[in-house]
């Protein structure tokens, strides 16, 4: 009997366990990111400026195609969005705002191409939780960061800057903003650098 | 009367123990302070200041200066995907309670977009619509008095013209049912 009583309080213990933490839907979504603390605002130096042709590269994105930047020459303003990497706190909550004004970018003749260095099947994860992305999303996993490299916004831990850099259809930079890796870049202060240029 | 073993009674507290006081009642964390210390931009819109009972035109107002018996807020982004698929249950459920009259009288309901600008906030109203006055956090108040809150968040407070609030419900995520969300928020507050 005494050994029923155990058997059936325990199993009790777990469903009601169990069920609690099932109640915490959104502690589960927070358990996903991984929360890096505040970290030293900028960590490199850049290797390039407003007014200088903007360094080429093709990377894979995350449909499996190669990505150039010389694919928008002459066709669309390019805006680069370095983010730092995947399932962290900022970088997972920037571009889903840029995902819902396609057409604010669109009216000003502009795509984004997304950079991380962390590869394509992290990638492919991490922004199935962000909905469908309308831009392209890059991989700059191999050769380690080697972009990030050559614009200058590579970290010393590996990781990426949080930067923007925008690309005029002559393949010119035109606005660099190298940003607070724990804050993010206001939406205005690209859109309106995108109303400048075009 | 068998006596209950000794066994059973560990595994009773251990179940008392290890259960959140939160899981019952929705609450996660006190936010009873930053939510009194929360100054927010007076609306520009009339339509908006008269239906939260603010007499100010310009400045800042605290939440105990809106006029409701109960003020549900939502803390949104807008750059929280969730937020964005969240959206339209949030309408919803603004509209639930002004279809309800005992609601409708005594509830009041706004969102504050932490860590977003106007422009921000704008794009949001834009796609979206909601139908509920929304504020911005150009001075980073939010974002700073609410840090790594779980958006969207939820607070339900009870609110006496002038003077201190009471926080009866706070919880991080959205729901799915507009109209069992606002049935448990008549619960809660015995509206009815």
């Amino acid at each position: 009997m005494k050994r029923t009583i155990w058997t059936a309080s325990m199993c009790l213990a777990v469903v009601f366990m169990v069920s609690q933490s099932a109640v915490a839907v959104s502690e589960a979504m927070r358990q996903e990111i991984y929360d890096v603390g505040t970290l030293k605002p900028t960590d490199s130096t850049l290797k390039v400026k407003v007014g200088e042709k903007a360094p080429e590269f093709t990377l894979k994105s995350l449909s499996g195609k190669d990505v150039s930047l010389s694919d928008y020459l002459g066709k669309k303003i390019v805006v680069l969005s370095f983010v730092p990497a995947a399932w962290t706190p900022v970088c997972s909550d920037q571009w889903p705002g840029y995902n819902i004004v396609q057409d604010v970018f669109e009216k000003n003749d502009a795509v984004i191409l997304g950079i991380t260095v962390d590869n394509i099947p992290t990638l492919h994860a991490w922004t199935l939780q962000m909905g469908k992305l309308w831009f392209p999303v890059l991989s700059d996993f191999w050769p380690h960061g080697a972009v990030a490299q050559q614009y200058g916004v590579l970290r010393t831990d590996g990781t990426a800057e949080r930067a923007i850099f925008i690309i005029d259809k002559q393949g010119v930079i035109r606005y660099i903003d190298v940003h607070d890796i724990n804050q993010r870049p206001p939406l205005e202060g690209i859109i309106q650098e995108l109303e400048k240029i075009r | 009367m068998e006596k209950i073993p000794i066994r059973v009674f560990v595994v009773l507290v251990f179940i008392l123990i290890t259960t959140p006081a939160w899981a019952a009642s929705g609450e996660e964390k006190d936010f009873t302070g930053p939510l009194k210390a929360l100054k927010l931009i007076v609306p520009e819109d009339a339509a908006q200041r008269a239906y939260l009972g603010i007499e100010a035109k310009s400045g800042e107002i605290s939440l105990n200066t809106i006029k409701a018996d109960i003020l549900v807020i939502e803390i949104f982004s807008m750059y929280c995907p969730h937020c964005q698929k969240h959206a339209p249950v949030a309408n919803q459920f603004f509209a639930a309670i002004e279809k309800n009259k005992a609601a409708r009288d005594r509830i009041r309901m706004i969102g504050i977009g932490v860590g977003n600008s106007p422009y921000e906030v704008g794009i949001f109203k834009e796609k979206y619509s909601p139908p509920f006055p929304l504020f911005d956090d150009r001075n980073s108040a939010v974002v700073n008095a609410f840090s790594g809150i779980v958006t969207p968040y939820y607070f339900i407070l009870r609110l006496e013209e002038g003077k201190a609030f009471e926080v009866l419900y706070s919880k991080g995520g959205g729901y799915t049912d507009a109209e069992e969300f606002l049935g448990m928020i008549m619960d809660l507050t015995g509206i009815k």
